[in-house]
Order: C-alpha cells, then structure tokens, then sequence
C-alpha cells in the first residue's frame, strides 16, 4: 500500500522496491508470510513422499521431452536404421520410432533410461512412503481422505507405467500386452464387450497403442496431476503429523520452518534424486527393447517379466490352479479372473478402505496428529507384515522362473512353493510379528520401570551379583521409575541420556574434536570457574604450566 | 581253352605223323591225352586264379563283413568302451532305463555331447548339464569317427557357420529358439528341474549341431525345416549378440525387469534411504 | 481522510491511500516496526501465525576454523557440481565434432558404446552435488531453528455462520416446497448426464457379431506355411521337430491375424506309439504330425517350449504345460482348457493343409466361449 511507501523503513534497494511493486498489486505478503513460517517435523521418514514427488516431476520432464521423438502408430513399417541386426525386418512404426529415439538421437538412449529409471523408482517410492504411512497410523482421522487419494494414485501410477512400459511395442511388452487381452476377457459376461470396446474389436487391432498413447500422456497425468495437488493441499492445510517426543503435544506441530530450512532441505533432495536417476538413468542399462525385437504374436521369450510393480499379479497368476467355473447354459469363469481382477481389485479395495476398517475395529474415532511406534499397534503391524509377506511372495513367485534357473530349482517346485507359501507363511509372519512388538513393548516399560542397564556389574556383601540400572527418573520406595510411557522412544543406553559424554555432533565426520568436548565436560564436572576454564591445557587436560602457582585469580 | 575236342585228337593227329607199329602209336596216343588233360586242368586252374584275381581288384569293398577299421574308429571304439558302454551299450544299441541307442545319431550329436561336456554323464538327472569336456579334441574326433561308422547319421557341416543374414537369423532365432533360450540366449527353466542352458560358452560348432540332432529335450532342426544357411544366419546373431556391448550401461545380466527391479530397490532406494537418513533427523 | 476528486468522470484520487488493512496494523505502526530489529520482526511475524521459535542454535562463528570448513565443503560441492555439468556439455556437443562420434554400430566398444552412460554419470554427479550442496550448506551453516506451530481446529464461528448462510439460501430460494422445480431438475440430471457420455458409444463393439473371437483364418484347403512364407511337405520336418506355420493367407503372419500361429509337430515313434487324442479328434492328425494352437488357453502368449522327450509344451509366461500326446491337454500349471487342434491333410502337390478351421476358439477363455 502507499502507506509503505511513504513509511519510515520504506525499501530503499531496487530489489526491495520492486518487491513492494509486486505487492501492491497482488498483495502477496501475507500468503507468502505464512508459508514461508509453516513449521515442518524433521524426520527422515517424512521425506519419502517427496521422493515420490520429485521422480514424478522428473518423468514429466523426461517424458515430454520424448513425446516430441515416438510415433505411437501401429503402422507396419520396414526399419531401416542404424541398428544392423533389425535392418530389414518389418517392425510397428512406434518401435522404430523408439529404436531411432535410442540409436539415432543424440542423447535420445540416456533420455529413455532416465525416463523408464524415474518410472520405477516412482512407484518405489509410492510403496515405501506406504508403509512408512501404514505402519506409523498416520492415516487416521482426520487424515483418511488423503489415505484414499494415496491409494488411488498408486493404482493410477500403475497403470501410467503399464501403459508407458507398452508403447514401444517390443516382444517383452507385447507379451504383456496379450495378457491383458486375457485379463479382459476373462471379466464373466462383459469381458469381450470390454475388450473389443478397448482394444476396438479382437487382438491385437489397430488402435490399442494410440490410444495406451493418449491414457499415459495426458489423461492419467491430468488425474494425477489434480490429485497430487490436492493431496499436497490436505497435508498443508492439516498440518503434517509428527512423532510424539519432547514438547509434542496433539495440538502443535514442532519442526524447522518452511523457509529457509526445509525448503532448502527439500530442493536438495529433488537435485539428489534428480541425480540417482541420471545416474542410473546412464550407467545401468534399462528395457534395451532392440534386444528383445519387435513385438509377434507368435514369438516370446523365456523369463518374461513384466516391470517390478506388476510383478504380484504376474505371480498370482503363475500360482492360482486352473479352475474355471462353468455355469449351466455354457457359461464360464476364467481361472483367469481371480488372481487378476479379483485379487488385485480386493488388494486395492482392502488397503483404500483400511483406515474406516481400522475404526470400525478399534473403536477409536479421535483425531490423531501424533504417530505411533509401530510396535505399539502390534495388530496393524502383524496385520501389515502379513499382507507385506503376502504381496512378495506374489511377487517372488512372478519371477520364479528366473529363479529356477538361475538357482537349479524346478520349475514345478518352485509353484508348488508358491503356491503353499502363500497361504501358509502370512499367518507365520503375523504370529511372528505380533510377538515382537510385544516384546518390545515390555522392553520399553521395563527399562521405565528398572533403568537402563548399564552393564556395570556389582557384587553385594551378601555375595550375589548384581547389574547396576540407571533410573530414567524419581524411584518410589522400591526403586522402581515412576514414568509412564509417552510414545516416544525410550532411551536404552547410557550414552542417550548423555551418561558417557556429550554426544560428538557430524554425521560422516565429529564437528568437534573428541577431545575438546572430553575436556569441557570435565571442567563441567569439576565446577571450574568460566576464567579458570580459559588456562592453557595439554591435550590430556593438565595444565600447560604445570600448575605452578600463578598470580592471584581473578 | 583248347578248341580242340580231346576225344577227337586221334582222328586230327592224322596228317604228317609217321606211321609206327601200333604199341608206339598207342603209347603216343596215352601221352598225348595225359598232356592233354594236364594242360586243359592247367588251363583252367588258370582262367580259375585269373578270374579270382581280378574279382578281386575289381569288386567292391564288404564294409560290414569288413574287419579292417581306420585308427580313428579303432581309438575311438577303445574311448567307448572305456567311457560310454556302461549306458550306451556293447553295440551302441542303449541300455534300457539308462541310456539311449547311438545307431544313426550321428557325429554331429558325438560332436554336441562330448565337446560340451555333458557327456560322460556324471549322474541320472532331469537333464544333463554342461561342463568342462573330459575328452580333447582328437578324442572327440575319434569317438565321432567311432559312432558315425556304427550307424551313420548327421555329420558335421563345413564353412563358415557364420555365413548368414544377420536380421534373418534374429527373426528366425526369436520365433523357433528365444522361447526356451531367452531373447538374448540366457537360457531359461524347463518344467521339472529341466533347463534350456545359456549360449554364452557355446561355440558356433555347438549351436550347429544342437539345431541339427535335437539332444535330450530340445527338438530337432532338420534341414528341411532350418536349412544350413538359416542355421548360419541364426549362428551368426547369436555369436554376434554375445559379442555386442550394451550401450546403455551396465547389461545387468540382460534379463529384463527382474535385474531391473531389483537394482531398483537395492541401488535406488538404498541410495536415497541413506540421504535420507542424512538430510533428515531420528525421533 | 484526504482531498476527493468531484469532477465527474474523473479517475479517482491520485494515489490516495486505501485504509488500513486493520489486524496487526493496528497494534504497530510503522514508526515502531521501523524501530525493531530484523530478527524481531521474524519472531514477531512468526508469532502472529501462531509460531513460536524456541530454541536458535546459531550456525559456526563467522571466522572460526569450523566455518571455514563449512564453506570449502559447501563451495567444493557446487563447483564441482558445475564442472561436471560442463563436462556433460562438453561430451554432449563434442561427441562426433572434436571427440569420436556418438553413433553407436553393434561392434563398436569404445567412445560410442560409453556415450551414454558418461551423459548419465556426469548428469548424475552434477545434480548430486548440487544437491548435497544445499544439503551441507543447510546443515553446517544454516542456524538451527527449533519452531512449534499451534494447530487450529475448526472455528465454530466459521461452521455456523457458513452452515447458515447455506441453508438460509435454500430457504429463500424456496426449492424445498416447489418439488416441481427440484423433481424435474432431477430428471434432466438423469438425461443430461447420460447425454454427455452418449458419444462414448462410439467405443462399444458388438463381440459377438460374426463371431470374430472363435474363428481364425484357417480354412479347408489353406497350406499350412512357414513364415517366409514356403509350403511343407511331410519330409520336410524330422520326428521330434515343432515348426511354427501360419495360414497361407495375405498377411497371415503377422499381427493382423494373432491367432493364427500354429504348431506342427512331428512325433517320434515312442509318442506315436503312446498317443492318446481327444475323443473326436483321432483324425485330425496326419501320419506322425499333429497341428495345435501356438496361442496359450489361459491367456495368450504362444505356447511354444517344447520338450520332445517329455510331450510337454511348456508356456512361459505362467508354467502351464500341455501334453502333446494327450491331445495337448494340461497337465501342470494354471491353464485349463486343451489346446485347440487343427485337422490337417495333405493337398494334390504334396503340401500340408488344413482340413478346416479349428472346431472350439483360439486362445484365452472367456464368459460365452462354449456357446458359439
């Protein structure tokens, strides 16, 4: 407003003046105050959603940059590049496009790894920010709509990477390609109207790569574009959940603020993700499509594979036996329906649907900003070992011919495996981890209740050995702590709670040296007066003089 | 070979002899059909060596009755006896249950076996496995002089094996062998324990004889289904893929999304867990 | 508060201030916030959205070994991170102009074959120290703030003043009693959202129109060929031999007619001797050859592995595998249907055909597959 301009304090630099212009006429300053002073917890686990974010960003990137190279048309073309072992051989106009992008396109090769990289580490990402959501609680209330858009964007970054992984129109896709042909057929009663409504009539047809084309450029990442943005809106607007720890209260959120500090923190991590997937994007060879050849129908090759996160279903398919279902009339269901639509379609509805499970069960309708220690909840985390050994077993056996011939293991062995371990080994794992966090739970409240051990070892006068424990806090008559467990971690050893030294701060290497900060505890110790604490002192804390008598202190 | 009728030389012998008594003329007459008869049994005694002679110039060698064998086949039958009677038989007819006949396998599959080592075969298994050959190669060419000449069967082909169509053997290779091999020749899992090995420590020889005698469960490739220039074709983009680098990186094993995932997960997530750990701070 | 301009169709006063934006400008006045210090008016802001600074812990002494440090790790890093991106340059222009070319031909190792993966690490260590950069320069030199925001609920001020302005307005509007209003509004809602995805119709294809997914292009008299297109005669294949074949139609190998590919297979004596068809289908063999669908029953890829000692044609997309002395039916894995045989005779000149279509649909199963 004018009144800054003639205020005392007004800005006087040419950065500040154009700063004031700029507000005047948006009056950006109190939208930008209060960003800028959002708080944010700090712990590492709360970045692996970025991660997410940024290898997203990254694909938009990348992916544009290759739009301007594929030709996604299913047109039989006659390749004719620099590739000599595919020279001749007929070949769909959107794999040539693509060999052309690799061979004969400067850079247009590391512009494809870096593409197809950031794709999967984008769902890596998606699923470890999962767990790390699942396993701490926090996508209760109030935060179960988020949990949902997650969960459908998960789904959604799914399909973006089948339908990404399937337009060069290679032998290895294409083999993927007529699976999902299958997929479709096998729905009961609407399955070849769904197929021929895809696919615009039987397989393979020639619209089915154009219009994979048209899903994965632009209407997929619109969707997810919207639900990134609101997802991110939601968080802010919610504020982000935090540990339970000193000052944490269910009503603050105590942190850095956005600016400087986490906004710095957070565009040095997209630089260091940006850089993994260069990296990797370059040195580490990624879906080399002229190897495996231009998609035929009648062709396939060994150990195919789909990309990682398709991998579950390719192994509930491998594993599920064949039993159709016949209905009176010459009605059939597939084998092929349950281990894909149904199997993925209750994954997905289950996992969406978690957080109003979990209420319903627990009974706990509260708001909850504060997360819990995953052993805490011993069932949510059996439940969540369980369903996680479920999901890689599938997964495990999705590959499981790669590993029957890679380890010697029959093939015919290696289903069987798969297909007992997945009904037997989720309830193990549930048993096994409810048991756990148990114990560590009693861990915890023990060391409340006794102290830590110290592991100095006592012996009494009456003979018998002792361990000397170190009281976390006051003790009653019996010597037992009088704390109660707040939810954060209990400190187990004597060094977090300060008991050998103060704690050397750095990360790769001490930001102090050792020995200073030996020495200032023992002055600490000794009460040493701030002046006297200023003597020359030998490394090994004698004075330097040798302690002859000095002139009277001061 | 006389022309003359021995019963009637007495009526020949007439003109120009001089007329003696009769006991000379009888006696002449004695000695003369001695001479006679000596000379005809001579005669054909003669026409008898001669013809045997060049009967046997002439005619053809008896190879099964045949006792003489080439150095070759005679080391080579001694190799087998040592290395290969045990299941393969006294006459290469095969042991039941243990192993299969040898008649009309040809050198080319003696070549396949022994040269990959699979044979000898160290224990009864879903299938035998490839290893270090226990025969050099002046064995192995005497075993397959041994079995070709004990039943004939493929031989081994002449030339370059890799005179072919690059592109050609590519498609070929894609639509007849990447379904066992893997797109690259990395082999892949058979039902049961079984394998279709790796091509990476086949020579162009191996890959040749393999197509041409279909061992154990791989089927045959005659030459009226893959002709010889087919073969080479698919000789030479296999060897030519083995040798290609890969000019995205590091192949990681050129198995596709497995590999991938898992560097993925190791290198990738890995990587970033621990900035994470760096950038951020513990509870 | 100042002068106003009254001539009509002027513009306004010039530059007259608006009032005050009132909240905090009325508990300082610029006078006062002139006189505070920068770091006090962060706090100040800070607090006025309900953040606290606890607790600074200030960043190294500006001059102590420790800083200096700091920022020759820091400046390190971002050099370096620039000269890697440099190096990127120089390699991603140079390549084919003053250093060896980019293009890469199968055989070459050198220069082209390591093209890419230098773009990729001097990308990856340019944006990686750069990010480690900022990261270093945050940690060691940056003051460490500890903040604590107070969370809001909602203000039940907002819930009720909002709620009733919303219900007020449908009062007013009186839809609540003129149902004819609301009920046909219903009904167009009905009709026009069907209308808007009407043209989606476009996509819907009637599946069972000519019965496109249970017939292929086999037909009585169609040579079986190879896929360079050549015609097979019955010598031409040994025992314990599979050839793929396809149809001698136009195009008939390629994607157009996917469900063509055929197997033909030879059996040995022993498979001969222990071959047990299906029960109708004795006859569709010729001799020693059997012709079955190359497409997988459970869900299309082509079936191929074949294990001439075993029977066994081994699919390796899930496992399943098919006995080809039992008329191909499966024997392990997730499939559950045989595969469909194709009868198969030989013409005049010698060439396999086929006698006729497959008699049951190729391919994955799907809901009405027995009933056409």
């Amino acid at each position: 407003m004018a009144r800054t301009a003639t205020a005392p304090g007004a800005p006087t630099t040419k950065l500040g003046k154009t700063a004031y212009e700029l507000d005047d006429r948006l009056i950006l300053s109190p939208w930008l105050r209060r960003t800028m002073n959002k708080v944010y917890p700090d712990h590492w686990s709360f970045l692996l959603g970025e991660i997410a974010l940024y290898s997203f960003l990254i694909l938009l990137l990348s992916g544009t940059y290759l739009t301007f190279f594929f030709d996604a048309s299913m047109r039989e073309v006659v390749y004719g590049g620099s590739y000599a072992p595919l020279r001749g051989v007929e070949m769909s106009a959107a794999y040539d496009s693509a060999l052309t992008l690799s061979f004969d396109v400067r850079g247009g090769l590391f512009m494809r790894q870096l593409h197809h990289w950031a794709a999967l580490l984008f769902v890596a990402a998606i699923v470890v920010h999962l767990l790390r959501i699942f396993f701490t609680g926090a996508f209760r209330r109030p935060r179960e709509t988020n949990w949902i858009i997650g969960v459908v964007m998960m789904v959604l970054a799914l399909l973006m990477g089948v339908t990404g992984y399937s337009l060069p129109d290679d032998l290895l896709s294409g083999t993927g390609l007529r699976i999902i042909s299958a997929i479709l057929l096998s729905v009961p009663v609407i399955g070849t109207w769904a197929h021929f409504a895809v696919f615009n009539g039987d397989y393979v047809g020639e619209q089915i790569i154009g219009r994979f084309y048209i899903a994965h450029v632009l209407l997929i990442p619109a969707i997810l574009l919207a639900l990134i943005g609101l997802h991110l809106l939601i968080l802010v607007k919610q504020k982000h959940t935090q540990f339970p720890g000193a000052g944490r209260t269910e009503h603050n959120v105590v942190g850095t603020r956005l600016f400087p500090t986490f906004a710095a923190k957070a565009t040095g991590l997209i630089f260091v993700v940006f850089g993994i997937c260069a990296l990797l994007g370059g040195l580490v060879q990624i879906n080399p499509i002229w190897l495996w050849g231009p998609y035929n129908p009648a062709q396939v090759s060994a150990a195919s594979q789909p990309d990682w996160y398709i991998g579950f279903l390719d192994g509930s398919t491998r594993l599920f036996p064949p039993w159709d279902i016949n209905f009176p009339g010459d009605y059939t269901i597939p084998a092929l329906f349950w281990p894909t639509v149904v199997v993925a379609g209750a994954m997905f509805t289950v996992l969406g649907l978690y957080p109003m499970i979990e209420r319903k069960l627990t009974g706990d309708t509260a708001k909850h900003h504060l997360l819990q220690r995953p052993r805490d909840v011993p069932v949510r985390t059996a439940l969540g070992a369980m369903g996680l050994t479920f999901y890689l077993m599938l997964m495990l056996s999705g590959g499981n011919d790669v590993i029957a011939d890679k380890f010697d293991i029959s093939l015919n062995a290696m289903t069987w495996v798969g297909r007992i371990g997945v009904i037997i080994l989720p309830p193990i794992a549930y048993a096994v981890t409810y048991r756990i966090c148990l114990g560590l739970q009693m861990h915890d409240r023990e060391v409340l209740e006794h102290g830590i051990e110290t592991g100095v070892i006592r012996r009494l006068p009456t003979g018998e050995f002792i361990e000397v424990h170190q009281p976390l806090g006051p003790v009653d008559a019996h010597g037992h702590g009088q704390l109660s467990y707040g939810g954060a971690p209990v400190p187990k050893r004597m060094n977090q709670v300060g008991g050998a030294r103060r704690a050397i701060r750095g990360f790769f290497r001490p930001i102090e040296e050792p020995v200073d900060v030996e020495l200032e505890q023992q002055r600490e110790s000794r009460g040493v007066a701030a002046a006297e604490s200023e003597r020359e002192l030998t490394p090994s804390g004698r004075p330097a003089d040798g302690g002859r008598p000095q002139e009277p202190r001061h | 070979m006389s022309t003359t009728n021995p019963q009637s030389e007495a009526t020949h012998d007439e003109g120009g002899s001089p007329a003696g008594d009769p006991a000379r003329r009888a006696r002449a007459r004695r000695m003369s059909k001695h001479r006679r008869r000596l000379a005809n049994v001579a005669g054909l005694m003669t026409a008898l060596v001669l013809t045997g002679a060049l009967y046997s110039v002439f005619a053809p060698a008896q190879a099964a009755d045949d006792t003489t064998e080439s150095a070759a086949e005679a080391a080579g039958r001694d190799l087998y006896e040592r290395s290969c009677i045990t299941c393969h038989g006294n006459n290469l007819e095969g042991v039941p249950n243990r192993g299969p006949s040898l008649i009309g396998v040809g050198e080319a599959a003696v070549y396949f076996q022994v040269h990959t080592g699979r044979m000898p075969l160290t224990r009864q298994e879903a299938d035998a496995s490839d290893k270090p050959p226990v025969f050099s190669d002046e064995e192995i060419d005497q075993l397959m002089a041994y079995v070709q000449a004990n039943g004939g069967g493929p031989t081994l082909p002449s030339g370059d094996l890799r005179d072919g169509d690059l592109a050609q053997g590519g498609e070929l290779f894609r639509l007849n062998c990447a379904s066992c091999h893997n797109f690259v020749g990395e082999g892949g899992a058979l039902s049961s324990g079984k394998a279709a090995p790796s091509l990476q420590n086949a020579n162009d020889l191996d890959i040749y004889t393999a197509m041409l005698t279909g061992p154990e469960n791989m089927p045959v490739f005659g030459d009226n289904q893959l002709t010889p220039e087919e073969k080479r074709s698919i000789i030479n983009y296999v060897q030519t893929m083995k040798e290609m680098p890969d000019p995205g990186g590091a192949g990681i094993g050129r198995i596709g999304p497995v590999g991938e995932g898992l560097v993925i997960w190791l290198v990738g997530i890995g990587a970033l867990l621990f900035s994470i750990f760096w950038m951020g701070s513990k509870a | 508060m100042s002068v106003r301009e009254t001539r009509p169709g002027s513009t306004g006063g010039a530059d007259v201030p608006d009032p005050l934006y009132g909240g905090p400008d009325d508990d300082y006045t610029p006078e006062q916030l002139a006189a505070m210090r920068r770091d006090e008016l962060d706090r100040l802001g800070a607090r006025y959205d309900g953040v606290e600074i606890v607790h600074v812990e200030p960043g190294p002494e500006p001059g102590s070994s420790l800083e200096k440090r700091a920022v020759r790790q820091v400046g390190l890093a971002f050099t370096l991170a620039g000269v890697f991106a440099f190096l990127f340059v120089v390699v991603y222009v140079g390549s084919g102009w003053f250093l060896p070319d980019w293009h890469w031909l199968i055989t070459e190792k050198g220069w082209s074959a390591l093209f890419t993966p230098l773009l990729g690490l001097f990308m990856g260590l340019s944006l990686g120290l750069l990010g480690i950069g900022l990261v270093l320069f945050t940690k060691k030199l940056l003051p460490h703030e500890t903040a604590v925001q107070d969370k809001h609920d909602g203000s039940h001020f907002d819930r009720v003043t909002a709620g009733a302005q919303l219900v007020e307005t449908f009062h007013n509007s009186g839809l609540a009693r003129r149902k004819v209003i609301t009920r046909s509004l219903l009904f167009l809602g009905g009709g026009v959202g069907l209308m808007l995805i009407m043209p989606l119709g476009g996509l819907i294809k009637n599946p069972n129109k000519g019965n496109p997914l249970g017939t292929t292009p086999w037909a009585d008299g169609v040579r079986l060929v190879r896929n360079d297109g050549t015609p097979i005669r019955p010598g031409d294949q040994e025992p314990g031999s599979l050839e793929t074949v396809f149809p001698a139609v136009p195009a008939g190998n390629s994607v157009h007619h996917a469900d063509a590919a055929t197997m033909l297979i030879r059996l040995r004596p022993e498979q001969l001797a222990a071959d047990r068809p299906r029960t109708g289908q004795e006859d569709f063999g010729y001799g020693d050859y059997v012709a079955y669908s190359k497409i997988c029953t459970h869900a299309g890829c082509p079936v191929s592995l074949y294990e001439q000692e075993t029977s066994r044609i081994l699919c390796p997309c899930h496992q399943s595998q098919f006995d080809v002395t039992q008329g191909a039916k499966p024997v392990f894995g997730p499939a559950t249907r045989a595969l469909p045989q194709l009868p198969i005779g030989v013409d005049d000149e010698g060439f396999f055909v086929a006698r006729s279509d497959y008699i049951e649909a190729v391919g994955p199963t799907y809901w009405n597959r027995e009933r056409i």
